[in-house]
Order: structure tokens, then C-alpha cells, then sequence
């Protein structure tokens, strides 16, 4: 039928001119133009199983960040009866954030675990997908702030500050700066998962 | 048939444009309101922060008190991270929020920006908490090792970097906000 009435789905209006055929929502061009191809099921559920499996690789990173720093501690060998002179992660307010952060962090990925096994199942369902974009973003916040804060904690324990007058404490805690620095690096890779994960969940979230 | 997909895209997005649905006109427009907010948030910490400097009035011959917020590397970090943000936010974030209102069929770009925002939030809230911990030092010190409160000296310079957070926190969420409604007009179908 090449005459043109007005119809309101675009699928069939394409349909008028010969440019795709009935009831399908692939594009003529296969892919080509970025307007006509519509994400199919099995992309979407390729996306998902990825997506799962970020989610488990983000709970073994999370996990190992906060307990790398929470096993972080130190007692020097001068230390006496009535001076101690040890360090551990709740010394600073940062490290403390960072632990709990990143332990709900690690449990709010296992929790989500169901709802990513439901997208993969049912991949045009919209609705566990938009509930894990709101919460993936809160996490990510929270993540990436923690990790900071923690950076900029142990960037003063190595560097000091000349003008406020504050020393690096690296040279004398040296397992404790060691420590603490290998957890930031592992939650700096764990806000990478997370972020990666996010912007999967947008764009599989496309329905035209 | 080379022009036919290209044909047919034009159709589609014109189509779209014409029988928009006003619910998802209403969430671009809320889109671009949230996005101006978010830009003032971030050029207002930028320039609060980037405006410090305090000089006491006591000196010696060979070290004079003064506190700029370059002094303190999180703070310049705050700063730079700040200005990226309000930049990005200038230049392709409201502009193509103005196209979203105008033509609401689009995804693509939509996705760019859900994307770009994630990317934004990543680094604004990296930077509002690394000069948040700074700022909670230079109240409070650290006595394990040794760290003191510099907020008792430099007043004004305290005051100054501590209110400063509030406008980068708020574009946090802000931003936050704005992915999520992304998502929410992308995963809707074409009509409505």
C-alpha cells in the first residue's frame, strides 16, 4: 500500500513507504541509522547478563576494599605503658566512613542480585531496571565520595602539609600507609564497576 | 534505497516532535530546570572556594601565615573539578537538555547524556568529599598524629571553605536527580 494516510505508529507510517516489514521493531538498515534500530530482546538480555556479572564482580571489590582497610592497623614497637603509639582505621573519621561505606555498598549489590536475575529473564521489563538506575546512583555517590575522602586522607599521611604545618606519619606507620593505600586503589576500581554498570542500565533502558 | 533509512528517520523524529506527549515535555523541562540549578551550585563553590586567601597579621622575617586554597592540593582539586563540572554543564548539558524540550523523541542523545552525567558525578562527588575531609581536619585536627586545627588561626579562610561545600553537594544530588529522570523519559515509549 504506498498511499499515505495518516496512521499514528511509526512502525506502520514505515510500513507505507516499503522500508520495513510488518510487525517487527528491526530497522530496514540493520543497525546503520541510530533513529530506526531498536535495542532487540537479546541485546537487552546480553546487557543484563553483563550487567550481573559487574554486579558480582563490584560485591567481591567493595568487600575486599572495606575489609583491606579495616584490617589496617599498626602499633610501633616504642610504644610504652602510658604512650602508644599505634594507628588503625578508626583513628580518622575517613577511614571509618570508607569501611561502612563500602560494606553497604557490598551488601546492597548481593540485595540487588535478584532484580538483575529478573531483567535478564524478562529483558523489555522496564520497571526492575529504573529501580536499579535509582539506587546504582545513590551507591555510586556514596562510593565515590568515601574513596576521596579516604584518598585525600592518606595523600596528607605521605605528603604532609607545609602550610598548615601538618607531617606525613608515613615514615613511622609504614604497613598501616601501606595498607590503607591498597584499599583506596581497589575502591577507585570498584567505582569504576559501579559507574560502567550505570551507564549499561541507561543505555539498555532505550525502547525506540 | 540509500536515502530511505535517513527518510525514515527524519519521519520518526518529526513525527515524534509533533504528537510529543506532554508528560515526557513536562520531565525535559524539569530536566533543564534541575541542570540550570546544578550549573549555579558548582560555578558559586567554584568561585567561593577559588576566592580564599587569608593572610594573617603577624609575620617573621622568613615565614608570613597565609592560607589560599591552592596551599591544600584537595582544595585545588575542588576547585578544577568544580569549574569541569559548571563547564560541561554550559556547554552540553543545557543546550541539549533545550533540544530534548524541543524534540522529546530522541534517545541517543539522551543516553550521551545519562553517560556524561554519570561521568560528572563521579568527579564532583569525588572532589566535594576529599575537600570535605579537608575542611573536617582543619576544624577538628587529627591528635593521633599530630595534625592541628588550623580553624582557630584562619577564620575567615575556615568559614569560607567550609560553606563552599554546600553548593557542590547540592549539584551532587542535583545531579543524581538527573540521571535518574533520564532514564525514566528513555525507558518510555514513543507514545507516551
Amino acid at each position: 500500500m504506498k498511499d499515505s494516510t495518516s496512521v499514528d505508529i511509526p512502525e506502520t507510517s514505515a510500513d507505507a513507504r516499503g522500508e520495513a516489514p510488518l510487525f517487527t521493531g528491526k530497522s530496514s538498515s540493520g543497525g546503520g541509522i541510530i533513529y530506526a534500530h531498536k535495542p532487540s530482546s537479546a541485546q537487552k538480555k546480553g546487557l543484563a547478563i553483563f550487567d550481573l556479572i559487574l554486579r558480582i564482580s563490584a560485591i567481591v571489590t567493595c568487600l575486599a576494599a572495606a575489609t583491606a582497610m579495616g584490617t589496617a592497623e599498626q602499633t610501633l614497637p616504642f610504644t610504652t605503658q602510658f604512650f602508644k603509639f599505634d594507628a588503625g582505621y578508626d583513628d580518622m573519621p575517613s577511614f571509618l566512613v570508607f569501611v561502612i561505606c563500602f560494606g553497604i555498598a557490598s551488601c546492597y549489590f548481593l540485595l540487588s542480585l535478584p532484580f538483575s536475575i529478573v531483567s535478564i529473564i524478562r529483558p523489555q521489563a522496564s520497571g526492575p531496571r529504573i529501580l536499579l538506575v535509582i539506587f546504582d546512583t545513590m551507591v555510586l555517590g556514596l562510593t565515590m565520595a568515601s574513596a576521596a575522602a579516604a584518598t585525600s586522607i592518606v595523600y596528607l599521611a605521605h605528603n604532609g602539609n607545609s602550610s598548615t604545618n601538618w607531617l606525613g606519619v608515613c615514615q613511622q606507620f609504614t604497613d598501616f600507609c601501606q595498607a590503607t593505600s591498597g584499599a583506596v586503589v581497589g575502591s577507585f576500581i570498584a567505582v569504576a564497576i559501579i559507574a560502567l554498570m550505570l551507564i549499561l542500565s541507561g543505555a539498555s533502558l532505550r525502547k525506540h | 534505497m540509500k536515502s530511505g533509512p535517513v527518510e525514515y528517520a527524519v519521519e520518526a523524529a518529526e513525527h515524534d516532535s509533533s504528537s510529543s506527549s506532554s508528560p515526557r515535555r513536562g520531565l525535559s523541562i524539569l530536566d533543564f530546570v534541575i541542570r540550570v540549578a546544578a550549573f549555579v551550585g558548582t560555578l558559586a563553590s567554584g568561585i567561593a572556594m577559588g576566592t580564599t586567601d587569608q593572610r594573617l597579621p603577624f609575620f617573621t622575617r622568613f615565614i608570613q601565615f597565609k592560607a589560599e586554597y591552592d596551599d591544600l592540593p584537595a582544595l585545588t582539586f575542588f576547585v578544577a573539578a568544580n569549574g569541569v563540572v559548571s563547564a560541561y554543564l554550559l556547554i552540553l548539558g543545557m543546550p541539549l537538555s533545550v533540544l530534548h524540550i524541543i524534540r522529546t523523541g530522541v534517545t541517543k542523545s539522551r543516553v550521551l547524556l545519562i553517560i556524561f552525567d554519570t561521568v560528572m558525578l563521579a568527579l564532583l562527588a569525588a572532589a566535594a568529599s576529599a575537600a570535605a575531609s579537608i575542611v573536617y581536619l582543619a576544624h577538628k585536627g587529627n591528635p593521633k598524629t599530630n595534625w592541628l586545627a588550623i580553624c582557630q588561626q584562619f577564620r575567615f579562610f575556615c568559614r569560607r571553605i567550609s560553606g563552599s561545600l554546600i553548593g557542590s553537594f547540592g549539584a551532587m544530588v542535583l545531579l543524581a536527580a538527573l540521571i535518574i529522570l533520564s532514564a525514566i523519559a528513555v525507558s518510555r515509549r514513543p507514545r507516551g
